[in-house]
């Protein structure tokens, strides 16, 4: 076959076409198309001959076949549209409104999920976690961060202690925050580090709407040779907007803790009123939420755990997970955490 | 700590309006708890008189008051409890303007009221009594505005200081920290000067100088009879303080407030000697305490004695017989140093915390004790100008080291990510210490007051706070780093996201229980963790099992009308071993009532089992290698002998399945039993995670191209026969693909003893579509094994 006679060929495929699809039916229509444009189809065969023809000629015909087939489609549709083709009958008597079976749905519990979240968003930015036990010695809950024996900076940490004795004869105590594992995680080992570390802490304090004795911390801790409270602010800005979106804004304001200095309280636009204050029940019209404290590692904790202070820098950050949950799940009470509704879990 | 605007101002030159305070506190750290209006900022009230007191017709906690208000008689409805006729009361009319705002004409049960007899707290003032209504002196002129009767209108900050400002801890040194940090003039309160030369009365003597570094001493005469002024009471009641009128007790506190360095005054004829001696006590000495009760000191509680006894617990508080009473004319003025460390372990031991102690746990200046003295003679004087100093001494062996900190601008910037310059540094370090020499390198020696600073550190927080936080960027200079989680953290997660997707909702309960908990739930608490101070006895001991709450949350959800209850909590369980303890990660859950458990239309919900719950753990697990169940050698604690599984990973226990003992179940006020219950071990699924990915991924078996054949066979079997034996004997059957368990009966048509199984064979070759002749075939070997090893009948 030359190119002439395959020309020939194709156009009387178009015509035959034509004639067929104006005949065809609803019920046929499909048959046309297979007997067309099907995958054995006539118009397939036929581009299937190209292979024996040059590379100018293939260019060409093929061309030619593939306006065509174009062609074919479009008067398909068109005569499908008109035969009110593609519409499927109406199935009749369902009620489409009566509810599906209900498939089991369980819940995570909003802290989880905040801590979830907040350690997939600090993961994304390089760190690890780490964990530590609930039952502490003295060492790494204070004396290590820089809480030596009688510094009243230990009495705003309300203590439970066990009636059970760590190696070196002290009583062990239910750590007050997640910070011992600062220690544990930088004690003798190879610098830089970069962790954080989730968990449930404890502190003797009456329980209501705002105080429980059990809770739970996020601790963030950065080591490395020139670290500085820029990379702490950045850190903090980029896990901020993951959580609360973009136009959350994170400030800094002077503040206090033994095992960091400077140490800083870490202060987010209002998510409700969007720190544009006003009368807002949340930020108390001061457009601000403090979230978390933080600060530059102290020298004396990077001594504590072998590290020379003036090769290494780092930054640390705690976050209470109930604060941002509540903020999160629009939780007003922080019992509710601990009341296991499953009137409310269900919900999420 | 409560701060008047009023008091501060009398350190500031020009001082900053106190609208602006706020800010300015929380700018450098100072955390505003706060602030407000005090003193009588109220407008339209006057001293009235009540003349005549009825009963409220409709109401009987109620009664109608006739007030003389000085130029008519209004009538007022009151509800306090402490009016009495004759009484002078402040009386506030309509349209006056009280702390909660403007007072509006009201008709309280039926009755007008033409205006209100006010409590304190109405009127917004601090340090009365606010149980009633405030009954004012009886000399008071009738109709006078009351506002003349208290202190003028002023502002009250609560600031709560954190240990690293201690020195901020009164007024002057809050309004020394102002003039600092925002360039503010200071100034020095005015103090008398005292003669050097007076004699000795009372010799001090302090045993060991590092526990009491300074002790300064003045001996006044001539003082009975002096009574607080007006203005300082006023000032201690806005501190919240109770003036007692005595200026001998009165003026420590005020000086306190005022300087920040805590005194004691003894009455001077009541000190043995008369002499001090500041040492330790002995041991099982006694002491009785300025409130009355009897104190057995212990060894090496630092006390300040006489010639006899202990009459003080140095810097915590003093002794009861030398303590200054309304016949006092002799005193001595102790204005001292002690060390943090001492005081705070004596205020331990004791139980006894004061303002005195707060602030020598925190830290004093030590130059300030001669200043104390000073102020508080020159009070005395201004309101005994005929009172006479005898001694002024002043024990002071050794001025304190202080460090030298080399402030080095790039280090600081370097530690803050700043880019300030020389200049800016230099201005806040000069500010701090106006001594400082421009010299570089800049060598800062902290000023007496500022103990807090030590280093560089502390410098760049100083910076960072007269320049403003706000000055560091947020900028990274962070490298990436690899992150990982942990293989606990990680079978945690997977767990957690597996047990909610099957209907499981996550709980958390407390890892605090009672004694009652474990005995209800046939625990051992002779195992358990104790805690030496616990909240109360509902919280004693750290759980040894999760059962115990997830009890209670099943129990607070069936109490509030839910019938079906799924729920699961990770968490952490402690048990007491031989040298000391022992912590675990489990993942523990409950199941009840109907499953699933939203009723439906179409029906299909059936109560929970065994199966159910063994079809979560498989499905749990599913896909997981070296997944089984198996019977357990012993009874799990708390499940049910016979209705409790063991499941394993590998040759490690994971965890174990059943029904709940029934008897922890009742115990815990539930009535009904079937409660399924499952505990996994963390540790153990966290083996099993170890590894790399691809070690945990299940590995995929190719599938037949060819079509499958299935049959169904339905057998009579010996009951006592377990599905699992029959299940393993018939595995080695050729080209088996699948064998599927389903039907099993029991009842009519099935003799005594037996049960009818039926059983679905799928068969598959890799080569060949099987024939109906070669599925036959397999099947009556099928049923030859059954007959031959369980002696299975044909079901008809």
């Amino acid at each position: 076959m030359n190119a002439a006679e395959w020309k020939e060929k194709l156009s009387r495929v178009g015509e035959s076409f034509s004639s067929a699809i104006s005949g065809a039916a609803a019920d046929n229509i499909a048959e046309v198309e297979l007997q067309y444009l099907g995958r054995k189809g006539e118009l397939a065969l036929l581009l299937r001959d190209l292979g024996s023809f040059t590379i100018e000629e293939k260019k060409e015909l093929g061309r030619l076949g593939n306006e065509l087939k174009s062609r074919l489609v479009a008067a398909l549709e068109a005569r499908k549209a008109e035969l009110g083709g593609g519409k499927a009958k109406a199935a009749a008597g369902l009620d489409l409104t009566l509810s599906g079976l209900p498939f089991p749905k369980g819940s995570l519990h909003p802290i989880t999920r905040t801590m979830d979240r907040i350690t997939a968003s600090l993961m994304r930015l390089g760190f690890s976690v780490a964990e530590g036990p609930h039952l502490e010695e003295d060492h790494y809950n204070f004396e290590a961060l820089n809480f030596p024996p009688d510094h009243p900076a230990r009495d705003a940490q309300d203590t439970f202690y066990a009636a059970v004795k760590d190696g070196s004869g002290k009583d062990m105590l239910l750590r007050t925050h997640t910070s011992p594992v600062q220690i544990r995680s930088m004690k003798g080992a190879a610098l830089p580090l970069r962790v954080i570390s989730p968990g449930r802490v404890f502190r003797a304090e009456a329980v209501d709407a705002s105080h429980s004795f059990v809770f739970h911390q996020m601790e963030g801790l950065y080591v490395d040779k020139g670290v500085s409270m820029a990379d702490l602010r950045w850190t903090l800005d980029a896990f901020i907007k993951d959580l609360f979106g973009s136009s959350a804004k994170v400030r800094f304001a002077p503040s206090y803790f033994p095992f960091v200095e400077p140490g800083a309280q870490v202060e987010v636009s209002c998510v409700f009123c969007g720190g544009k204050a006003g009368k807002c029940p949340v930020c108390k019209s001061t457009g601000w939420l403090e979230m978390l404290g933080a600060g530059m590692v102290h020298p004396n904790v990077l001594k504590a755990c072998g590290h020379d202070p003036e090769k290494w820098s780092g930054f640390a950050f705690g976050a209470g997970v109930e604060r941002f949950a509540m903020l999160l799940f629009g939780i007003k009470d922080l019992r509710m955490f601990y009341e296991n509704d499953l009137r409310v879990w269900k919900q999420l | 700590m409560k701060i008047l605007y009023s008091w501060l101002r009398d350190f500031i030159e020009n001082p900053p309006p106190a609208e602006e305070l706020p800010a300015k506190f929380a700018r450098l750290g100072l955390g505003v708890e706060s602030s407000g209006r005090s003193g009588a900022a109220f407008t339209g009230v006057v001293v009235g008189r009540i003349d005549k007191i009825d009963k409220h017709p409709n109401a009987d906690k109620l009664s109608l008051v006739d007030v003389n208000d000085g130029s008519a008689t209004m009538r007022v409805v009151c509800g306090a409890k402490n009016i009495a006729v004759g009484q002078m009361i402040p009386f506030a009319r309509v349209g006056a303007v009280l702390a909660e705002g403007e007072l509006k004409k009201a008709k309280i049960r039926g009755v007008e009221s033409e205006g209100m007899i006010c409590s304190a707290g109405e009127l917004g003032l601090e340090g009365y009594d606010n149980s009633g209504i405030l009954v004012l002196d009886p000399s008071a002129p009738l109709g006078a505005d009351a506002r003349t009767l208290f202190a003028p209108p002023d502002w009250v900050f609560e600031l709560e200081i954190t240990p690293n400002l201690a020195y901020c801890l009164s007024h002057y040194a809050l309004a020394r920290e102002l003039c600092v940090f925002y360039g503010l003039k200071f100034k020095e309160p005015a103090l008398p000067e005292l003669p050097r030369a007076a004699g000795t009365v009372a010799p001090v003597a302090v045993t060991d100088p590092s526990l009491c570094p300074r002790y300064t001493a003045v001996v006044m005469r001539g003082l009975k009879g002096a009574r607080t002024p007006d203005w300082m009471a006023e000032r201690l009641r806005a501190m919240g303080s109770n003036p007692k009128g005595n200026l001998l007790i009165d003026v420590s506190n005020y000086v306190m407030y005022e300087l920040g360095q805590p005194t004691h005054c003894f009455d001077l004829a009541n000190l043995a000697g008369p002499e001090i001696k500041v040492r330790p006590a002995a041991d099982g000495e006694n002491m009785k305490a300025l409130d009355g009760s009897e104190l057995k000191l212990s060894a090496g509680t630092l006390v300040i004695a006489d010639r006899e006894k202990p009459v003080a617990l140095a810097g915590v508080m003093g002794g009861f017989y030398s303590s200054v009473a309304d016949t006092t004319d002799a005193i001595l003025i102790e204005s001292a140093s002690f060390a943090q460390s001492a005081v705070r372990a004596s205020s331990r031991k004791s139980g006894i915390k004061s303002e005195s102690s707060y602030r020598f746990e925190r830290g004093t200046d030590i130059e300030l004790t001669m200043k104390a003295a000073r102020r508080i003679a020159g009070l005395l004087l201004e309101a005994v100008p005929s009172a006479r100093i005898e001694q002024v001494s002043d024990n002071f062996p050794e001025p304190p080291r202080l460090p030298v900190v080399t402030a080095d601008p790039a280090r600081i910037n370097a530690i803050l990510g700043t880019a300030m310059t020389d200049e800016k540094i230099f201005a806040c370090l000069k500010a701090i210490q106006p001594g400082l020499s421009p010299e570089k390198p800049w060598k800062f020696t902290p000023p007496s007051y500022r103990r807090d600073i030590e280093t560089v550190q502390d410098l760049a927080e100083e910076a960072a706070r007269y320049n403003g936080y706000d000055l560091i960027p947020s900028a990274s200079s962070m490298p990436v780093m690899p992150a990982s989680s942990t293989p606990m953290a990680e079978a945690e997660a997977e767990l957690r996201g597996r047990l909610a997707a099957l209907g499981f909702s996550e709980v958390y309960n407390y890892d605090l229980v009672s004694l009652r908990d474990f005995r209800n739930c046939l625990l051992d608490e002779t195992q358990a963790v104790e805690l030496l101070n616990p909240l109360s006895s509902d919280y004693q001991y750290l759980r040894t099992s999760m059962l115990p709450g997830l009890l209670r949350t099943l129990r607070y959800n069936l109490n509030r009308g839910r019938t079906s209850v799924a729920v699961f909590e990770t968490g952490t369980v402690y048990h007491r071993t031989k040298d000391g303890k022992k912590e675990d990660r489990v993942c523990a859950g409950l199941m009840y009532g109907p499953f699933p458990e939203e009723q439906h239309w179409r029906g299909g919900s059936e109560m929970s089992d065994f199966y159910h719950l063994k079809g979560v753990m498989q499905a749990v697990f599913g896909g997981r290698r070296g997944f089984r169940f198996e019977k357990p050698k012993h009874r799990p604690a708390f499940l049910q002998e016979g209705a409790a599984l063991v499941m394993k990973l590998g040759a490690g226990e994971a965890g174990v399945l059943g029904l709940a003992d029934p008897m922890a179940v009742i115990n815990s006020d539930l009535k009904d039993t079937q409660v399924y219950y499952f505990e996994i071990s963390l540790a153990a699924l966290a083996e099993s995670w170890k590894g790399s990915f691809r070690d945990r991924v299940p590995q995929v078996r190719a599938v037949s191209a060819f079509p499958a054949a299935w049959r169904d066979l339905s057998v009579l079997v010996d009951e006592k026969r377990e599905w699992s034996e029959l299940e393993k004997d018939l595995g080695s059957l050729p080209e088996l693909a699948r064998l599927d368990l389903i039907d099993v009966y029991k009842g009519k048509g099935v003799p005594e003893g037996q049960r009818s199984l039926t059983l679905r064979f799928t068969f598959s070759s890799m080569e060949r579509t099987l024939t109906d002749a070669d599925v036959s075939s397999r099947m009556e070997k099928a049923l030859k094994k059954l007959e031959a090893s369980f002696g299975a009948k044909l079901r008809g």
